[in-house]
């Protein structure tokens, strides 16, 4: 039988020959080229599918897969460049949430951009399957110069597609800050990249020759020759120069996943069109950040500082993007943050020795998500292209399907049980909590991500009740644009994945009932040779984490079972406190209106008027100096560094040039100063003289 | 099957054949010229001396495949009691040589169109190209100075070709001017080493000096102007003053050729003489050249890009880029220290000049598809041109995305091989080689991006059009981004062949 | 025999007058005088060692060095002309089109 795994390749270069296709033939194609994008995608989606299967060990023994595909350059040692595929539980989960959502963001960009008659659809479909193919094959990348390669593809990409209408002021330079930022801390990685190879000799992240195994093993004892020779060189212990290597990493992983103090370039990010934001939010290039660091587990297990600094910037991102996210006006501005907060959960996770969590939350928010930035899609078609929410309201009526499935995602973000977002969300403040008790860092971290919870509610449901409830607040919200199957289609069926998915992994369930449910958990602890041979299952992992990072879980209350009923309850309650307010801020029918009809209705403007009271001391007392000063910050220190850097460079390039007189004779005076300084120097050096 | 290997059925002086494909071929074109000497028809010059290139460039990558001059096949063959070699370094070079030669040659058709003495800037192309290819051959100082001259000489002519044009004219000057104080230098230099080891002979130079050395300070200074003598070809600081203004001035297809062959010839004689007549380990207690090195590519890279990053003009801004690509280069022979595995090193750096001479020169050829359009040389004056031209501007795309270094063509690998060959090195100076490569490189990825950014986004200031396709330089710019984008996979098979031919010089 | 050092002394000496020369000449003409200064030293230097080593390699060298030096002031001299012709002088510090 033909396995798999030889057509995993095949996952990626479907929507490359897409690309072509789309490029090449776009304008004489039917949809203009967005049919070569959806059957692409599709092959992709089936391949994905079948390869989990047969990780999942239905289709034969064989479950987990290394190859190289192509060697572009012979090294020294180990020390070459290819391209490898890794199949693993991680990788063929992330393929398979990849090419899902690729798939139903071509299929919603028929109606988003076909049906609303934009010019330059070849192009956009052209860049839209190569960010598919960047980021799937970033997913299955066996080694981190392949990794980081796609990588920055991928950003090249998103470059492409936030600035598509590159004619309109703000999205070119939306796209150039989205392309600056991500590459400042691309930046680093790349040094990072650099010195990993000089460390390990190799980039491989898997099997006993790769980069985590060879680090384990010089942290715990035997220390590899090289990796020995060139801690020597450096001067430093093996844990301080890790940590180091580690840091430089996380600085494309924040630049990506937007993490403080780089999420900046985010929420300018959606002057692209919608459907492109779902797909970078959902399952790329955010996506791509929280991946690496999980696919290179096994590394930032060994440097317990860097978990902490992970845990810590996840906490902070968490709540931050959150109390950001309170005072948008702007629908998509609301998801923008609302995603930065999210990533900041994952990050939360992983730096708390929540693996299974993290992995879990980025596989429930990317559908949610996606659901939530097409539902605002279809929310944009409608109001044509007016995205200020309090121009909308009372939408629930004029388009049912969008509202139903924008509740269900709404839900799942807020965390309500049994929506998807609870069960993961719940899953990483547990793992935090647990993790926490015996760490202060990690139980700050754990604080912050627990406040930011009765915020998501508050936002969420704030968004929801301003957009879909009341009365409508503008002629178009009165007669909105109907939407085709093409929007509806995803939306169902993300629809229904965002209030079921949670189910794979319904670890208090488990715990409580004693059933073997916590299926994500099971799929990432991985088969014997994954753990034995490949060294990146959980079984692998949960050692290191005791042992090295020194992260132990601790109970409060008596035991496991109530401090998980307790984390479970305080989650939710947060989340449901937070809708509740919302409820009572916004869910009346015209939750502006009032504070202008302050004549009329006495008793109930009154109590309007309080909420309003409240509502603007909530905003402009408290969120707003807190978001005004984040602003500050973003735009002062960090902007500020970046074009710092860049005009110190123009500056020094302007006096360098100026060197060029354009006087031969003083071409032939500095030749001949530079020729006896280069003899004075090497006569002092070599005592000639 | 006949096993190609041509020991068995060639004599030894037919390893020298692209030399000599070039030479009779620039030689036929001023036959060609005296029976008929009119300049009305230039298809047949352009042809005859494409097809010389061709020619030698198909014989080269034969001598390459079927290992001529290699160890595997009796190991490299020497000619006119060793004054030249043959081997597998001298041909790698000599195809860098032929495919620019054959690229300028196609690309002239078109831009010399009309312009009067067109059978002599061929073959002052071709005759150029003939002193580059014995230049990588050279065994001898004797036979290197000769080569250089042979080189430097018609290159001097074929700036100054656009003689009524003033730019044209002052870059001949200052190339000249500049070039003659080199070599000036360089022959002293040369006869100083000779004052210390009474040969030529690069083997025979080492094995004098392993004997023992008198006067260091005479080897010290005769050492470092040999090096002046090669910076000056390879535009490397501070010999690097004449390159801006003449690749600025030369008509663009002589500014490819000039900064890619020309440069990589530079280089191919500097990696031969260093590594075979001054070993490090033998002249260590006169010149640590390595250390000298390290210092010129150090400040070349860092001046070549700073002052790119603040040019107006396109041309200018290539310009400097190349002088930061020297410093790239430099980076190979810089690091042949301590545990860095040499020949990695060493074909690190042939493999960056490989991939550079197409892409760089299709770079040049875009800019003189430009000037042949008659649109301006400041990046305003490109702006919107994909809108026009969208293939030539996808071409130009290829190269500069490819000379930043990012991974949309080979040059994204062969600075990976300079970084790992500095990683391999792990000392010092090799880390500060690598952190200026990358610092630099992010540096050039701004000024490169944009052109691209006028070619693509911005909307065009005047309202012009463009007239003509011209097809040979469209031809020579599709074909330059095609070997650079396939350079991408194909990266293997010539870094095998580089490492090779490196590894055997040592 | 004369010692090798006078030598060595004569040709730096004849190197630096030329090097002088090249720095302070704005004439064209002066400049191209002043590099042959230049290679003249080289070949002091190579005849001289030619002897004390007892080898033609140095001498055959000069007769290259030479006719090359030939061959370069023929270009230079064509270079000149057209530099005449587009700024009526033949004064090197005066084209300066393009600079910085």
């Amino acid at each position: 039988m033909v396995s798999a795994f030889e057509f995993v390749p095949a996952i990626a270069v479907l929507p490359l020959v897409s690309f072509v296709v789309a490029l090449a033939f776009g304008k004489w194609m039917p949809k203009k080229g967005a049919l070569a994008g959806i059957f692409a995608t599709v092959g992709s989606l089936l391949i994905s599918i079948w390869t989990a299967l047969t990780v999942a060990g239905f289709l034969g023994s064989e479950t987990v897969y290394h190859a190289e595909l192509w060697r572009f350059a012979t090294g020294i040692g180990t020390f070459n460049l290819h391209l490898g595929v890794f199949v693993d539980p991680l990788s063929s989960l992330m393929l398979l949430i990849v090419s899902l959502i690729s798939v139903l963001v071509f299929i919603f960009s028929l109606g988003y951009m076909n049906d609303e008659d934009e010019t330059g659809l070849p192009r956009y479909y052209a860049s839209l399957s190569l960010f598919s193919f960047s980021m799937l094959a970033f997913v299955f990348a066996d080694n981190i110069l392949m990794a980081f390669m796609f990588f920055e593809l991928v950003g090249l990409c998103s470059f492409l597609l936030i600035g598509f209408w590159f004619r309109e002021d703000a999205p070119p330079s939306a796209a150039k800050k989205a392309f600056l930022v991500t590459r400042f801390g691309d930046f680093f990685f790349l040094i990072g990249v650099v010195g990993i190879f000089a460390t390990f000799g190799t980039g491989l992240f898997a099997t006993e020759a790769g980069f985590p195994h060879m680090a384990e093993q010089a942290i715990t004892g035997e220390m590899p020759g090289p990796v020995g020779e060139f801690l020597s060189a450096v001067g430093m212990g093996a844990q301080q120069w890790f940590t180091i290597l580690g840091l430089l990493v996380l600085g494309g992983v924040v630049g990506k996943s937007a993490q403080f103090p780089l999420h900046t370039w985010l929420p300018d990010a959606m002057e692209g069109p919608t459907p492109v934001s779902a797909l970078i939010h959902a399952a790329t290039m955010v996506a791509a950040g929280v991946y690496l660091v999980a696919r290179m587990y096994g590394f930032y297990l060994l440097t317990p500082t860097t978990l902490a600094i992970i845990a810590l910037i996840g906490g902070f991102t968490a709540l931050f993007a959150a109390t950001m996210g309170v005072v948008k006006q702007e629908l998509k501005q609301v998801l923008a943050y609302s995603t930065i907060s999210q990533y900041g959960y994952m990050m939360l996770a992983l730096g708390s020795g929540g693996y299974v969590a993290a992995v879990f939350h980025l596989t429930t928010h990317a559908v949610f998500k996606a659901l939530l930035f097409l539902g605002a899609g279809s929310v944009i078609i409608a109001m044509h292209h007016n995205e200020n929410m309090w121009d909308m309201g009372g939408l629930k009526e004029k388009m049912p399907v969008t509202y139903w499935t924008f509740l269900s995602g709404s839900l799942a973000l807020a965390g309500i049980v049994p929506f998807a977002g609870f069960w993961s969300k719940d899953e990483v403040l547990y793992e935090a909590l647990i993790h926490g008790l015996g760490s202060p860092v990690l139980l700050v971290a754990w604080a912050m991500g627990l406040l930011a919870v009765f915020l998501t509610g508050f936002y969420t449901f704030r968004m929801v009740f301003l957009t879909f409830h009341g009365e409508p607040r503008s002629d178009t919200a009165e007669d909105p644009e109907s939407v085709r199957w093409n929007v509806k289609l995803p939306l169902g069926v993300l629809g229904v994945l965002a209030a079921t998915i949670g189910f794979i992994n319904m670890v208090p369930v488990a715990k409580l009932t004693g059933l073997k449910i916590d299926f994500l958990h099971k799929w990432l602890v991985g088969g014997e040779v994954l753990n034995a041979e490949f060294l990146t299952g959980l079984e692998h992992y949960e050692p290191i984490l005791k042992e090295v990072a020194g992260i132990k879980a601790s109970y409060i209350a008596g035991g496991e079972i109530p401090t998980l009923l307790i984390s479970a309850a305080l989650s939710l309650g947060l989340a449901l406190a937070g809708v509740g307010l919302a409820y009572r801020l916004y869910a009346v029918p015209e939750p502006v209106a009032h504070t202008k009809k302050l004549g009329g209705l006495r008793t109930l403007l009154m109590h309007n008027y309080y909420q309003d009271e409240y509502q603007v001391w909530l905003a402009q007392g408290v969120t707003l100096p807190l978001a005004r000063a984040a602003d500050t910050f973003d735009q002062g220190i960090i902007d500020g560094v970046v074009n710092g850097i860049s005009s110190v460079s123009l500056f020094s390039g302007d006096r360098v040039r100026r060197i060029q007189t354009g006087v031969v004779s003083n071409y032939a005076a500095l030749l001949t100063i530079g020729l006896a300084l280069l003899l004075i120097v090497f006569g002092i050096v070599g005592g000639w003289f | 099957m006949i096993p190609l290997q041509t020991s068995n059925t060639l004599p030894d002086w037919a390893a020298l054949a692209p030399a000599i494909i070039l030479a009779v071929t620039a030689l036929a074109l001023f036959l060609i010229d005296s029976i008929d000497p009119n300049d009305e028809s230039p298809s047949m010059l352009a042809g005859v001396a494409t097809l010389g290139s061709v020619l030698a460039m198909v014989v080269t990558g034969w001598y390459l495949v079927a290992g001529t001059g290699m160890p595997r096949t009796g190991g490299a063959i020497e000619l006119f009691s060793g004054q030249l070699v043959v081997d597998g370094m001298s041909l790698f070079f000599t195809f860098i040589f032929t495919s620019v030669t054959a690229l300028v040659c196609v690309a002239s058709y078109d831009y010399l169109s009309g312009r009067p003495n067109q059978a002599e800037y061929y073959a002052l192309v071709l005759l150029a190209a003939t002193g580059m290819s014995v230049m990588a051959s050279a065994n001898s100082l004797a036979t290197a100075f000769v080569a250089l001259e042979l080189s430097s000489l018609p290159s001097y002519g074929l700036v100054a070709y656009l003689k009524n044009d003033r730019g044209s004219v002052e870059a001949g000057l200052k190339y000249f001017l500049i070039g003659a104080v080199s070599s000036a230098v360089l022959a002293y230099g040369i006869s100083l080493v000779y004052a210390s080891a009474g040969v030529l002979e690069l083997a025979a130079i080492a094995e004098a000096l392993g004997a023992g050395i008198d006067n260091t300070g005479v080897l010290g200074v005769g050492i470092l102007m040999v090096a002046g003598g090669f910076a000056f070809k390879t535009a490397s600081v501070p010999f690097h003053f004449w390159a801006p203004e003449a690749y600025e001035g030369a008509p663009a297809p002589v500014s490819g050729f000039l900064s890619s062959a020309s440069k990589a010839a530079g280089f191919v004689l500097a990696f031969r003489v260093f590594v075979t007549a001054f070993p490090l380990d033998v002249v260590a207690g006169t010149i640590d050249w390595a250390l000298a090195f390290t210092v010129l590519a150090l400040v070349t890279m860092t001046l070549g890009n700073f002052a790119a990053a603040t040019q107006d003009k396109v041309k200018r801004m290539l310009a400097y880029s190349s002088i930061g690509h020297a410093g790239y280069a430099l980076i190979g022979i810089a690091v042949l220290t301590g545990t860095a595995d040499q020949s990695y090193a060493l074909g690190a750096s042939m493999l960056h000049l490989f991939v550079y001479g197409f892409m760089n020169t299709g770079a040049f050829l875009f800019v003189a598809l430009v000037e042949y359009w008659g649109v301006g040389r400041t990046f305003e004056d490109y702006n919107g041109l994909a809108k026009q031209a969208p293939v030539a501007c996808f071409a130009m795309t290829i190269f500069l995305f490819s000379l930043a270094g990012l991974p949309i063509g080979g040059g994204a690998l062969s600075k990976w091989a300079l970084l790992s060959a500095t990683a391999s090195a792990a000392t010092l100076s090799a880390y500060l080689l690598a952190a200026a490569l990358i610092v630099n490189s992010a540096l050039s990825l701004f000024y490169y991006s944009r052109v691209v950014k006028a070619m693509w986004i911005e909307d065009p200031a005047g309202d012009f059009e463009v007239s003509s396709y011209p097809t040979g330089l469209y031809a020579a710019v599709v074909g330059a981004a095609i070997v650079t984008f396939l350079l991408l996979p194909a990266f293997g098979v010539v870094s095998g062949t580089a490492f090779d031919a490196a590894a055997a010089l040592f | 025999m004369v010692p090798a050092e006078y030598y060595l002394l004569l040709s730096a000496a004849m190197f630096c007058i030329g090097l002088f020369g090249i720095l302070t000449r704005r004439n064209a003409l002066l400049f191209l005088m002043s590099v042959e200064l230049m290679l003249n030293a080289a070949s002091i230097n190579l005849v001289a060692f030619s002897l004390q080593w007892g080898n033609l390699t140095g001498q055959v060298f000069t007769l290259f060095l030479m006719a090359l030096a030939a061959a370069e002031v023929a270009i230079g001299i064509g270079i000149i002309l057209v530099l005449y012709r587009n700024f009526a002088d033949i004064d090197v510090t005066k084209p300066t089109t393009m600079r910085w």
